[in-house]
C-alpha cells in the first residue's frame, strides 16, 4: 500500500541510537499516576513535537527529561529513561552534569535578571573556566546562532529584562546552547510570542536540528507540523500514538489521533 | 491489497459552526453527483431512444453544475484558510476539491453526448445501437455505485467500483472496432459512426472520471492512496 508523502524536507539524518529512549516509564505527582507505561524514542538530531490536551502528561515527560522534577517531594519516576548509555532515573546520575547535557527553554522567557552577557556566561561558568576572550568569543557565537547577535551586540552589558518577548526567548535558547547540551527540551517556547517572533524561533529549530536533538512541547498543532519531524500524541496518561508529522497530520492511524487534532475532543 | 479499517467520524467538532461548513460541503458534493446522474441517463436515453426531450435536458443543467462547482471550490477555499483542517478532515475537503472537478468534467461530457444525440445522421442511422446501449448502462451503473459510494463514505464499495471500470474499457475497445469496421464497409457510415465514436469516447471518459472519483473517497475514508496504475481493460494493439 503507498501512503501519501507531502515531506519533501530532506530526510533527517538518521541514527540507530536514539537521543534518548524511553522504556516502560511511569510518574506519579503524589497518587495521581500521571504518566502510564511510556515507550517512546527520541531520535538523534530530530525535533519530537509533544501534543495533547492540557494535562495529558507531555509536559511532565518534559520534565522528567532533564530531572526536574527531583526538586519537588512526593513525585517519583519508574522504569527507564536511557540517555548516552544510563538510565537518568538512576539515583547515582549527577543531575547538574545531566542539566547542563539537556537544556530545557520554558513557556515564558526566564531571562536571569543580569546583563545579556551574563545571562548566557553565567550557565557556562558553573561547567568551564574559559579565558575572557573565549568567553566574549562563546558568547558572540551562540548569539548569532539565535540570530540575535545584531540586535543587542552594541548593548551587551544591559540588562535582559529590556528585551523584546521574543528576543528575551531567543536569549534563553542561546543561554541553554551555549553549554553545548546534546538535546534541548522546549515547553511551549512561543505560546507568548506573537507571529514574527513565533517564526523566528521555528527558523531557528529548523537550524538547530542540524547539531542538537529537540523536544518540544506545543498546543499549537500548525507548530507541531511545521516543526517535528515526528510527533506523539499523548492523552490521559499515555502515549497514543507516535509517528512522522507528515502521517500524524494527513492520516493518523488512532481515533482519539484525529479527534484531537481535528478538533473533536468534547 | 490489504483491507483498510475504515477511521469512524462519528465524533463532532468541538466549533459547532465548523461541522456546519463540513456539512454544508457534503451536501453540495452529494447535490453534484445526483445532479450529474440525472445528465448522464439523461444523455445516454436521448442517444438510445431519440428522446428530444432528454437531448434538450442534459445540457441545460450544465449551468446548474457549474455553479455547484464554483460553491464547492468558494467553500474548500474558506475552510481550509479559516479552518486549517487536519487528518481526515483534511482529506475530506481536499477530496471534495478534487471530487467536484471531476463530476463537473462528467457533466460536460453528458452534455456533450446529449448534443449529438438528435442529429440527423444519427437518427435515420442503419447502424444498431445494441453496444452503445450496454456500455451506457455500464457506465450508468459505475456512476450509480461511485455516488453511493461517495455519499456513504464507503471504501469498499469504491475499490470495487474503481477496479470494475476494466469493463467499461472492453467494451468501448470493441465498439471502436465494431465502429470502424462499419466505416470502412461503407463510407456513407463514417457520418453516423464518427457521432457515435465520440459518444461512447465521452461514455468512456465518464467512466475514468467515476473511478478518479472512486480513489478519492477512498483516500479521503481511509487515509491510502489505491495503485496509481489502475487494472485497465481492452487494447487498440
Amino acid at each position: 500500500m503507498n501512503t501519501l508523502t507531502m515531506d519533501n524536507r530532506p530526510a533527517p539524518a538518521q541514527s540507530s541510537v536514539p537521543a534518548i529512549a524511553i522504556r516502560n516509564l511511569d510518574f506519579w505527582y503524589g497518587e495521581n499516576h500521571a504518566l502510564r507505561g511510556i515507550s517512546l524514542d527520541f531520535p538523534t538530531r530530530q525535533v519530537t513535537g509533544m501534543i495533547g490536551p492540557s494535562g495529558c502528561g507531555k509536559s511532565t515527560l518534559l520534565r522528567i527529561l532533564n530531572r526536574m522534577y527531583d526538586l519537588y517531594p512526593g513525585q517519583r519516576a519508574m522504569g527507564e529513561v536511557l540517555f548516552d548509555g544510563r538510565n537518568i532515573l538512576s539515583p547515582g546520575i549527577d543531575v547538574n552534569v545531566l542539566r547542563s547535557r539537556i537544556g530545557m527553554v520554558f513557556q515564558k522567557p526566564t531571562p536571569f535578571p543580569m546583563s545579556i552577557y551574563d545571562n548566557i556566561a553565567f550557565g557556562v561558568r558553573l561547567h568551564e573556566r574559559l579565558s575572557r576572550a573565549d568567553m566574549d568569543q562563546r558568547v558572540e557565537n551562540v548569539l548569532r546562532r539565535v540570530a540575535l547577535w545584531g540586535e543587542v551586540k552594541d548593548r551587551l552589558n544591559a540588562s535582559a529584562a529590556a528585551l523584546s518577548g521574543g528576543q528575551q526567548q531567543r536569549l534563553c535558547i542561546a543561554r541553554t546552547i551555549a553549554t553545548r547540551p546534546e538535546i534541548i527540551l522546549l515547553d511551549e517556547p512561543t505560546s507568548a510570542l506573537d507571529p514574527i517572533s513565533t517564526a523566528r524561533i521555528e527558523e531557528l529549530l529548523d537550524e538547530l536540528k542540524q547539531e542538537f536533538s529537540i523536544a518540544i512541547v506545543t498546543h499549537n498543532l500548525q507548530q507541531a507540523a511545521r516543526c517535528a519531524d515526528r510527533v506523539a500524541f499523548f492523552y490521559m496518561g499515555e502515549l497514543v500514538e507516535v509517528d512522522t508529522a507528515d502521517k500524524m497530520f494527513t492520516a493518523p492511524h488512532e481515533k482519539r489521533t484525529q479527534d484531537y487534532i481535528t478538533g473533536r475532543f468534547g | 491489497m490489504t483491507k483498510d479499517v475504515m477511521m469512524p467520524q462519528e465524533s463532532m467538532h468541538t466549533v459547532q459552526s465548523y461541522e456546519q461548513e463540513l456539512e454544508q460541503l457534503r451536501s453540495l458534493i452529494n447535490k453534484m453527483g445526483g445532479m450529474v446522474e440525472r445528465q448522464v441517463a439523461q444523455a445516454i436515453t436521448a442517444v438510445v431512444e431519440h428522446d428530444e426531450v432528454a437531448a434538450l435536458d442534459a445540457p441545460e443543467m450544465d449551468p446548474h453544475v457549474d455553479e455547484l462547482e464554483r460553491q464547492t471550490e468558494a467553500l474548500v477555499i474558506r475552510l481550509l484558510a479559516l479552518r486549517a483542517p487536519m487528518a481526515g478532515d483534511l482529506r475530506e475537503v481536499v477530496a471534495a476539491l478534487k471530487m467536484s472537478g471531476d463530476l463537473e468534467r462528467i457533466g460536460d461530457c453528458a452534455a456533450s453526448i446529449a448534443r449529438r444525440a438528435m442529429r440527423n445522421e444519427l437518427l435515420s442511422c442503419p447502424i444498431s445501437l445494441t453496444g452503445l446501449h450496454s456500455m451506457g448502462r455500464l457506465v450508468q451503473e459505475n456512476l450509480r455505485r461511485t455516488i453511493d459510494a461517495m455519499d456513504q463514505r464507503d471504501p469498499e464499495l469504491a475499490r470495487i467500483v474503481w477496479q470494475s471500470d476494466t469493463a467499461v474499457d472492453e467494451l468501448y475497445v470493441s465498439l471502436f472496432r465494431e465502429l470502424v469496421t462499419y466505416m470502412m464497409e461503407d463510407p456513407r457510415n463514417i457520418g453516423p459512426c464518427t457521432h457515435l465514436l465520440f459518444i461512447a469516447k465521452n461514455l468512456e471518459r465518464i467512466g475514468d472520471h467515476a473511478t478518479n472519483i472512486s480513489e478519492r473517497v477512498y483516500y479521503s475514508v481511509t487515509g491510502n492512496i489505491l495503485p496509481i496504475i489502475r487494472p485497465r481493460g481492452g487494447t487498440f494493439d
